[in-house]
């Protein structure tokens, strides 16, 4: 008890914080957008701006997914869970989160995948390469790069969008936790 | 198992996730995993993470947190309350003057934002108590607030119409310009319809009463100066001529003429006080601050200085300067709309990333020739008929759907059957925006109502809520119609402006 | 015996895909019958074009139609499929490149290390400029945004070309919406077939490559699943697909720039695009440079162009 307590603590409080520093991400889309457009109407056009919005809103949306889900703002098909109780919307959620669990799941799976290919890891066992990595067993071979002229190295934004995913697993978890509490009737 | 049955079994579960109320996204998505596997084995676990990529790669979609963002900004920094104070008082002394205010209210928003949320967020802050204190019915004003910024979609700008783009491969510029006589044509329709049923009974729009309106016939605090008039001028004329909207000799003929004018009137002061110096009038320049933030933004786009999500960012930035000039910027505010934004952009882009990874599958399973087959040869149908029949399925699926989730999974099925009929794909999606349009409001899913409900005030209940819609939804359905009849409506914009 | 199917995605959107590929898989369909069938995908449909090198060595795609560049292949010789610039000069070079000078092998052996297919390369169009504002001169391409291949993108881009990259399906609308100036990435016939011709004025006659290398690959296991008649009848409609590119490529190229009037045709002059030929020769220097694939690759087309400029006409003029 006393550790899922803490852990929905962490879980909330790291997101939260995370939360409110990503959504300055907006200002750093508009400033990249705008100095594309200046630097297309007075000198030559950019090579690096648009690339670099779209990593912008990427990691705005993905760091950002957890602190939204936590604030409750992912919207539902309301027709009956409008009208339940508290403890009966409880009940539901707990059983179908499941079910967004799982689609996060698959969703870093493929995401590590990606990472690992992005440092040049071919097999199908990313999660062995990981290990391998941290143990100097593996290496990290051909560095992917974005097919533009500008060519960014692409594991960072791969990097930033499993831990987006990552992140909004474990505030799902968080939330699963407060329904079985709610369900138990404890305080957490 | 067979693709018929692995579609079955995906629409049955996804149904189930939604019933049972789980998040949207995270239904969809989450039948995508499924499925994805399904149908791939292990190849298939890469199938929702490729849609962040392919989301990645979507640059128009850049343009939704900037459209969220104004509309954030706008509605929390209040500076549209003198653009709402104005129709008040000028529309005022109309029975049902209040609610046609408001319409034209929700108008001037739309043109400023991309999506509905701003437009519910100021009529249902401002424009609600008023108009209940006022004694107007409570069913036939929440049915104004609602439909009225459901314009947003349909305006220009729209995301919804910039997302229709990116599935139909459509362009935007010539889709906005699309939308714009449409959605003007139906606030005429709204208004038409607040008129008349205010005409039969009156009670339901009492007009108000003089003494009401006297403040506003008292010298403004801060009267309009002529040299502020001036200086507008001065900074506006060139602005039009650079935009292409006047001629240079007609615009300086028009400058001419009314300086004139303004010099004769200032030889009259009280002809000069009546008309300048009240409040109401100074009022009327309120409505100058939409036209600045849609002009800021659509003429550097209109004339190709710069692209679609530059140009949203300027609207960004403009709607944000125009906040801090007019004192409205505080701490709070500026709080709120960031994380607003943050929180809206994440629910839209979660539900197109998993929309993303469904329709890939959907995809897989060949679903998009079965539809085809369907329709064109099974059923053997006329190009209107199927035309009405999709029509149909998307406002039953807008009941219950979300209307991006709708767009990305349904699209993609449609646009080619709709292009291959000989259909107009510009066409098409104003037809489809204002479908989209009568699903924000129609129960049970709807964001409007969800807005709506929770923002009205106690008194009105969910009952009232649901009923309000019914009429506008009729008018909506009205308009989707003559649209339908007469495509020129929604072509003749886009086809002069760009000479096709 | 159960009914092979297979997933095959192409690089080209529908409109160019009922040329390049559309008839050569229906014909496979037809054949195979109730033995196998292939089912096409267009592109950015199950997964984007970027991913796309990816998603057949896990097998969500069985078989890929594509050149090296754009799919963003983890191989050495990357670079040189797509139009590797002046490597080539008409669309038999390419065949003859890949069946009589040795790159088949090359190819052969760089996929097979990623665990893919190279099953069949083909020569595919020239690559001219298609841009809203004209191009008469070297200077005019300054500060231009281009969608064009990212190889040919890194070329460009000494002239003042910025090259963008965008998903295929969106090169259109991004010309309308002003996220493009231009396009880098075709011939004539492309532009008019997929629409660039409604959108952009101008066609510049000068070409940074005669014809470019595009391929067929396939998930290594599921090619090797294949019975030899299949692959063999895989192989045969390969070859239908460039043959069909061969005669409707050279006939459009020539019919549109007499015949086409949706857009203007302009030249640079010969002498100032002599340096941009020139700049070409360093490139290729460069490139053969960074490892010991990429060095023969190059070697080979020096080779091979020494022994067409010696041949004389018609192969070669001056
Ligand atoms: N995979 C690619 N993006 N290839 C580019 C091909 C360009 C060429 N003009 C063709 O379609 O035939
Ligand atoms: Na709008
Ligand atoms: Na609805």
């Amino acid at each position: 008890m006393r550790v899922i307590r803490a852990y929905v603590r962490i879980i909330d409080a790291v997101n939260l914080r995370l939360g409110r520093v990503v959504m300055y991400g907006i200002f750093v889309m508009v400033a990249v957008l705008l100095w594309s457009s200046v630097s297309k109407t007075f000198f030559l056009p950019s090579l690096w701006t648009l690339e670099t919005a779209q990593f912008a809103m990427v990691a705005y949306y993905m760091l950002g997914g957890p602190y939204s889900l936590q604030l409750g703002s992912n919207v539902r098909m309301d027709l009956f869970y409008h009208n339940w109780s508290d403890r009966r919307k409880a009940w539901f959620d707990a059983v179908t989160v499941l079910f967004l669990l799982f689609y996060l799941g698959v969703l870093l799976y493929g995401g590590l995948g990606s990472t690992a290919y992005s440092l040049g890891y071919w097999g199908d066992q990313p999660l062995a390469f990981f290990a391998g990595l941290a143990t100097g067993a593996e290496e990290i071979g051909r560095v992917e790069r974005s097919p533009t002229a500008w060519r960014p190295v692409m594991w960072p934004i791969k990097v930033v969008m499993c831990t987006g995913v990552l992140l909004m697993l474990l505030q799902a978890l968080s939330e699963f936790f407060k329904d079985i509490a709610r369900l138990r009737g404890v305080e957490l | 198992m067979s693709y018929e049955m692995i579609a079955l079994f995906m629409f049955a579960l996804m149904m189930l996730m939604l019933f049972t109320g789980q998040r949207v996204f995270a239904a969809i998505g989450g039948v995508a995993a499924v499925s994805a596997l399904m149908l791939w084995g292990t190849g298939g676990t890469d199938i929702p993470f490729s849609a962040a990529m392919k989301l990645m790669k979507w640059y128009p979609l850049l343009t939704l947190p900037m459209f969220i963002f104004m509309g954030y900004v706008l509605s929390e920094s209040r500076i549209a309350d003198d653009l709402y104070r104005m129709f008040h008082v000028w529309m005022g002394p109309v029975s049902g003057g209040l609610a046609i205010g408001t319409i034209g209210l929700m108008v001037l928003i739309s043109a400023m934002n991309g999506l509905s949320v701003a437009g519910m967020a100021i009529g249902a802050t401002i424009a609600l108590p008023e108009l209940l204190r006022r004694g107007y019915d409570k069913r036939m004003v929440t049915g104004v607030i609602q439909a009225g910024s459901s314009l947003g979609i349909l305006v220009p700008p729209s995301v919804v119409l910039v997302l229709y783009a990116m599935i139909a491969r459509q362009p935007v510029g010539q889709l906005w310009l699309a939308g714009v006589v449409p959605g003007l044509l139906m606030a005429a329709l709204f208004i038409l319809y607040i008129a008349i049923r205010c005409r039969l009974n009156p009670a339901l729009g009492p007009v108000m009463p003089r003494v009401d309106l006297a403040e506003y016939d008292r010298v403004s605090e801060h009267p309009l100066r002529l040299n502020f008039i001036v200086l507008a001028a001065v900074v506006a004329i060139p602005l039009v001529v650079w935009a292409g909207l006047l001629p240079p000799k007609s615009a300086l003929g028009a400058a001419l003429g009314a300086g004139a004018l303004a010099f004769l009137l200032r030889r009259h002061p009280a002809v000069y006080k009546d008309l300048f110096l009240k409040e109401k009038h100074r009022l009327l320049f309120s409505g100058v601050l939409p036209l600045v933030i849609f002009a800021a933004m659509m003429v550097p786009f209109v004339n190709g200085w710069t692209s679609l999500v530059e140009s949203s960012a300027i609207g960004a930035m403009t709607a944000f300067l125009a906040a801090v000039l007019k004192g409205r910027m505080n701490r709070d505010v500026f709080e709120t709309s960031v994380r607003q934004t943050l929180a809206i952009s994440c629910m839209f882009m979660w539900i197109i990333l998993a929309a993303l990874g469904f329709g890939a599958v959907f995809d897989g399973l060949g679903a998009v020739k079965a539809i085809d087959d369907l329709f064109t040869e099974r059923l053997g149908l006329d190009p209107w008929m199927i035309l009405i029949l999709m029509q149909l399925s998307f406002l039953l699926m807008g009941t219950f759907l979300d209307d991006t989730a709708m767009l990305v999974i349904v699209a993609p099925l449609y646009v080619p059957l709709v292009k291959a009929l000989g259909f107009d794909l510009i066409w098409y999606g104003v037809l489809y925006t204002i479908t989209t349009q009568i699903a924000y409001m129609t129960p049970p899913f709807g964001y409007n109502l969800f807005l709506m409900r929770a923002m009205a005030p106690p008194d009105i209940t969910l009952r009232d809520i649901y009923g309000s819609i019914a009429p506008f939804v009729g008018v909506m359905v009205l308009a989707l119609a003559l649209i339908m009849a007469f495509p020129q409506i929604a072509l003749w914009l886009p086809e002069t402006v760009y000479g096709k | 015996q159960d009914k092979i199917t297979w997933r095959m995605q192409t690089y080209a959107g529908p409109a160019l895909a009922a040329h390049v590929i559309d008839p050569a898989i229906e014909m496979f369909n037809k054949i195979a019958g109730d033995r196998m069938q292939i089912e096409l995908f267009y592109a950015d449909q199950l997964v984007p074009t970027g991913e796309l090198f990816r998603a057949m060595q896990k097998g969500t795609i069985d078989a890929v139609q594509s050149d090296d560049d754009s799919m963003a292949s983890p191989t050495e010789v990357t670079v040189f499929g797509g139009y590797f610039p002046f490597a080539s000069r008409y669309s038999l070079d390419v065949p003859v490149l890949f069946n009589q000078y040795g790159l088949n092998a090359i190819w052969d052996e760089e996929y097979s290390k990623v665990g893919v297919k190279h099953i069949s390369a083909g020569a595919w169009d020239p690559c001219h400029f298609a841009t809203k504002d004209p191009i008469n001169s070297l200077a005019d391409l300054q500060g231009k945004r281009v969608f064009t291949f990212p190889t040919a993108g890194r070329f460009l881009s000494q002239f003042g070309v910025v090259p963008v990259t965008l998903p295929w399906e969106d090169i259109e609308v991004a010309v309308q919406t002003g996220e493009l100036d231009g396009i880098a990435w075709s011939g004539i016939t492309e532009d008019y077939t997929v629409g660039w011709a409604d959108v952009t004025n101008y066609f510049l006659t000068n070409n940074i490559s005669g014809a470019w290398a595009g391929s067929f690959f396939a998930n290594m296991d599921r090619w090797n699943e294949l019975p030899e008649d299949l692959q063999t009848l895989f192989r045969v409609c390969c070859d239908q697909s460039h043959y069909y590119r061969q005669w409707w490529y050279w006939g459009g190229e020539a019919s549109l720039r007499v015949n086409g009037d949706k857009m203007q045709l302009t030249s640079i002059p010969d002498a100032e695009w002599a340096q941009v030929e020139q700049a070409a020769t360093k490139f290729w220097d460069e490139i053969a440079a960074e490892s010991e694939v990429k060095a023969k690759v190059v070697e080979v087309f020096k080779q091979y162009n020494a022994d067409m400029a010696k041949a004389g006409r018609p192969y070669r003029y001056g």
